[in-house]
C-alpha cells in the first residue's frame, strides 16, 4: 500500500570540493514530507537548502544516505535514467525562471507534455487551462522577452504544473521579483496547492514567504535546525517568524 | 518540438548563423565549380580524343597487337570493304574510317625533318574535324599527293600552301619510297610537339608511298560514347578475324588527366571538409556554452540525454541543409553566369591554343555539394551535442 510520504529522506550528506578543500554541504539530514504539504526549506545563503533542494529533485545525488521519492527509491540510479522521474513525478521552479527563450509561453508550457507524447488535442487543452489558471491565457504567444518577471515566473510555474506532478520544487522563487509581484506569485502557489494537492517543497530566506508555507524546513550549515522540529505545523512556523 | 527548436537556435544568433552558412556556401559553390568544370573537362578531352583522333573503337587485324613486325603494315587490314560494311549495320555506329600511320623523312630541297604521317580518308576526316586550318584548304577528294602540314613543320620547312615538298619513308617491303607532295593546306592541333612533327596525307596517297592495298586500322565512330562496350560485344560477336581496341585503352593521356583532377578535387573535397566541420562544430560549440543554463533546465525538465543529442545533431542537419540549399542555388548561378560569360583560359602547359571555361551542371555534382554541405554540418554538430547531454545538471543550472 503506497505511504502518505511523497519524500524520505535518511541520513543524507553531501560534500563539494572547493579548491583542494570538500565542503560538507549536508549533514546526515533525516526528512519526510508528506503528501500535498507547502513546505519552506528556511535557511541563511550557504545553508544548504539548494543542495537538499536539488537532491530531493533528482538532479544530484548524495555522497551517503537513501532517498525515497514517491515510494522509489532513487539513490543508486544514475542521475541520467531518472529522466522520466523528473518528467513524471516532479515540477520545477527557478529563481531566474529558466524559460526556453526561443519558446512562446504556449511552447514552454506544452514542453514537458511533449516530453511525455500526449496527444495533441488533450496537450492543448491542458496547456490552455494552465495558462489560464496564472492569468496569461492572452500571452500565450509572446516570447519570454516580451513578458515581465512576474509574469515570465507565472509561466514557469504553469509549465512545472502542466504534468499535474506530485512534487514541485521551486528554488527561491520569489527572489528576483519585486514584493507586490512576489505576494501575487505566493497567492498563486498557495491557490494550486489547496486547488491540486501537490506538494509544494520551496527554499527561501524571504520571511513573507515563510510566513506562507504550512511547514517550515530550517537549515543552518548543513543541518536541519533542531530548534524547529521538522514536522512543524504552519501555526508553529507562523509562531516561529512572528 | 525538435526540428522546431533546432531552425528556431539556428535563427537565435543570426549574426553568426549566417557566417557559418556563408562558409558553407563558399564551400559548396567551390565544389560545383570545380566540379562542373572538372566535369566539363573530362567530357571534353574524352569527346575531342575520340572523335578527333582515335574513334570509338580501333579494329586491327588479328594478331596485330602481339606481333612483333618491323615491317610497316605486314599486319594490316588487306581488304576493308567486307569488315566494314558489316559494322556500318549497326545502328549505333555512325561510321568508320580506315587510317595507316607512318613515319618518314620529309625535305624542302634544302633540310630535312622527321614526321609523323596519319593518313585519311579526306571526306571522313573533314567530318571528323579535329584539326584548326590556319592556312590553305582541308585534304581535297581525288587528290592522292596533297598534304596538311602542321603548323611547326610548315615554319621549319618554310612552307606555304602550293608549295612542294619530298617526302621518303620504308616500303611494306623494306626498301625506301619517296613522292613529291603538294601543300594543301596548314594545320594546328594545339599540341606544340605534335604540331612541329605532323603530316596528314590521303591513305591513298600513303598506299601509293608504302606500295601497298593495306590498310592499318579501321576507325569506328559511335552516336554515343556511352555504347562502346555494347557496340564492342556486338562487333566481336559478328566479324571474326578481328582485333577490337575500345578507346579508353588507347587514351592514356586521357586517365592521366582524369587522375590527376580527382586528386586535386578530392584534395580540395578534405579541405572545404575540414573548414566546414571547424566551422559548424564551433557555431554550435558556442551555442552549447551559450546555452549551458538552459541545457540544465531542460534536463531537469525530464529531456533525456538522447532527445537532447538529437537537438543539436537537428542544428547541425538545418544548417547543412540550408547552407547546402543555398550552395547549391548560388554555384549553380555562378556557373550560368560563367558559362554565359565566354571566359578564355591561357593554354595548358604544352598547347599552343586556350580554351573556353565551361562549367557543366550536371545532377551528380549538384548533389555531391549538397551532400558534402549537410554531411559534414551534421557530423560537426556531433562533438558539441555530446558535450551538451553530458553535462551534469546541477552544473549547467548553476552555470554563469
Amino acid at each position: 500500500m503506497p505511504s502518505n510520504d511523497v519524500i524520505t529522506l535518511k541520513s543524507v550528506s553531501k560534500s563539494y570540493p572547493l579548491g583542494r578543500l570538500r565542503v560538507q554541504a549536508l549533514h546526515a539530514i533525516d526528512l519526510t514530507i508528506a503528501r500535498g504539504e507547502l513546505i519552506a526549506l528556511a535557511g541563511p545563503s550557504g545553508s544548504g537548502k539548494t543542495t537538499l533542494l536539488n537532491l530531493i529533485g533528482c538532479i544530484d545525488k548524495p555522497d551517503q544516505g537513501r532517498i525515497v521519492i514517491d515510494d522509489a527509491d532513487v539513490t543508486a540510479i544514475p542521475l541520467h535514467r531518472l529522466a522520466s522521474l523528473r518528467r513524471d513525478t516532479l515540477g520545477f521552479i527557478f529563481q531566474t525562471f529558466n524559460l526556453i527563450p526561443v519558446l512562446t509561453a504556449y511552447e514552454n508550457v506544452e514542453y514537458p507534455l511533449l516530453l511525455q507524447n500526449m496527444p495533441r488535442r488533450d496537450r492543448d487543452l491542458r496547456v490552455r487551462r494552465w495558462l489560464a489558471q496564472v492569468g496569461l491565457a492572452d500571452q500565450a504567444k509572446q516570447r519570454p522577452d516580451q513578458l515581465s518577471g512576474g509574469q515570465r515566473q507565472r509561466v514557469a510555474i504553469a509549465r512545472a504544473m502542466v504534468t499535474e506532478p506530485k512534487l514541485v520544487l521551486a528554488d527561491e522563487p520569489t527572489a528576483n521579483l519585486d514584493s507586490e509581484t512576489a505576494a501575487h506569485i505566493l497567492d498563486l502557489l498557495a491557490e494550486i496547492n489547496t486547488a491540486t494537492n501537490c506538494t509544494f517543497v520551496f527554499s527561501t530566506h524571504d520571511p513573507s514567504l515563510i510566513a506562507r508555507a504550512e511547514r517550515v524546513v530550517r537549515i543552518r550549515d548543513g543541518r536541519l535546525d533542531d530548534r524547529q522540529p521538522a514536522t512543524a505545523s504552519r501555526q508553529q512556523a507562523e509562531l516561529l517568524t512572528a | 518540438m525538435i526540428i522546431k527548436l533546432a531552425l528556431r537556435n539556428i535563427l537565435r544568433n543570426r549574426r553568426r548563423s549566417a557566417i557559418t552558412l556563408t562558409v558553407i556556401v563558399f564551400g559548396a559553390v567551390g565544389l560545383i565549380l570545380f566540379g562542373g568544370y572538372k566535369a566539363r573537362t573530362f567530357y571534353a578531352l574524352r569527346e575531342s580524343t575520340i572523335r578527333g583522333r582515335i574513334g570509338h573503337l580501333q579494329i586491327f587485324r588479328d594478331g596485330y597487337s602481339k606481333a612483333q613486325s618491323h615491317k610497316p603494315l605486314e599486319y594490316g587490314i588487306e581488304d576493308p570493304t567486307a569488315i566494314r560494311k558489316e559494322i556500318e549495320r549497326d545502328p549505333r555506329v555512325k561510321m568508320t574510317a580506315a587510317q595507316i600511320t607512318l613515319m618518314g623523312l620529309v625535305s624542302n630541297g634544302e633540310k630535312s625533318e622527321t614526321f609523323l604521317a596519319t593518313a585519311v580518308e579526306p571526306p571522313k576526316d573533314r567530318a571528323m574535324n579535329n584539326q584548326r586550318l590556319t592556312a590553305g584548304t582541308d585534304l581535297p577528294d581525288g587528290e592522292s599527293d596533297a598534304v596538311l602540314v602542321g603548323a611547326g613543320l610548315a615554319k621549319s620547312m618554310h612552307a606555304k600552301p602550293g608549295d612542294y615538298l619530298t617526302i621518303m619513308t620504308t616500303t611494306t617491303s623494306g626498301s625506301l619510297n619517296a613522292m613529291d607532295v603538294r601543300v594543301a593546306g596548314i594545320f594546328m592541333t594545339g599540341v606544340k610537339e605534335y604540331d612541329e612533327r605532323a603530316v596528314k596525307m590521303p591513305i591513298a596517297g600513303a598506299q601509293q608511298l608504302l606500295q601497298t592495298k593495306k590498310i592499318e586500322k579501321l576507325l569506328v565512330f559511335l552516336q554515343n560514347t556511352d555504347e562502346t562496350a555494347a557496340a564492342h560485344s556486338a562487333i566481336a560477336a559478328r566479324v571474326h578475324g578481328i582485333e577490337i581496341r575500345e578507346w579508353s585503352e588507347l587514351a592514356p593521356f586521357y586517365h592521366q588527366v582524369v587522375a590527376l583532377y580527382n586528386g586535386i578535387f578530392g584534395f580540395l573535397g578534405i579541405v572545404v571538409f575540414a573548414i566546414v566541420v571547424f566551422s559548424v562544430a564551433n557555431t554550435i560549440l558556442m551555442s552549447v556554452l551559450e546555452r549551458t543554463r538552459e541545457i540544465g533546465t531542460l534536463m531537469a525538465m525530464g529531456t533525456t540525454r538522447g532527445r537532447l543529442r538529437a537537438m543539436f545533431v537537428g542544428e547541425g542537419i538545418g544548417i547543412g541543409i540550408i547552407g547546402g540549399l543555398l550552395g547549391v542555388s548560388a554555384g549553380w548561378l555562378l556557373a550560368t553566369i560563367i558559362n554565359h560569360g565566354h571566359v578564355m583560359l591561357p593554354p595548358p602547359p604544352g598547347y599552343t591554343l586556350g580554351y573556353r571555361l565551361e562549367i557543366m551542371l550536371q545532377p551528380p555534382v549538384l548533389i555531391t555539394a549538397f551532400l558534402v554541405s549537410f554531411v559534414t554540418a551534421t557530423i560537426s554538430s556531433i562533438v558539441p551535442a555530446m558535450k551538451a547531454s553530458r553535462m551534469k545538471i546541477v552544473d549547467a543550472l548553476g552555470h554563469i
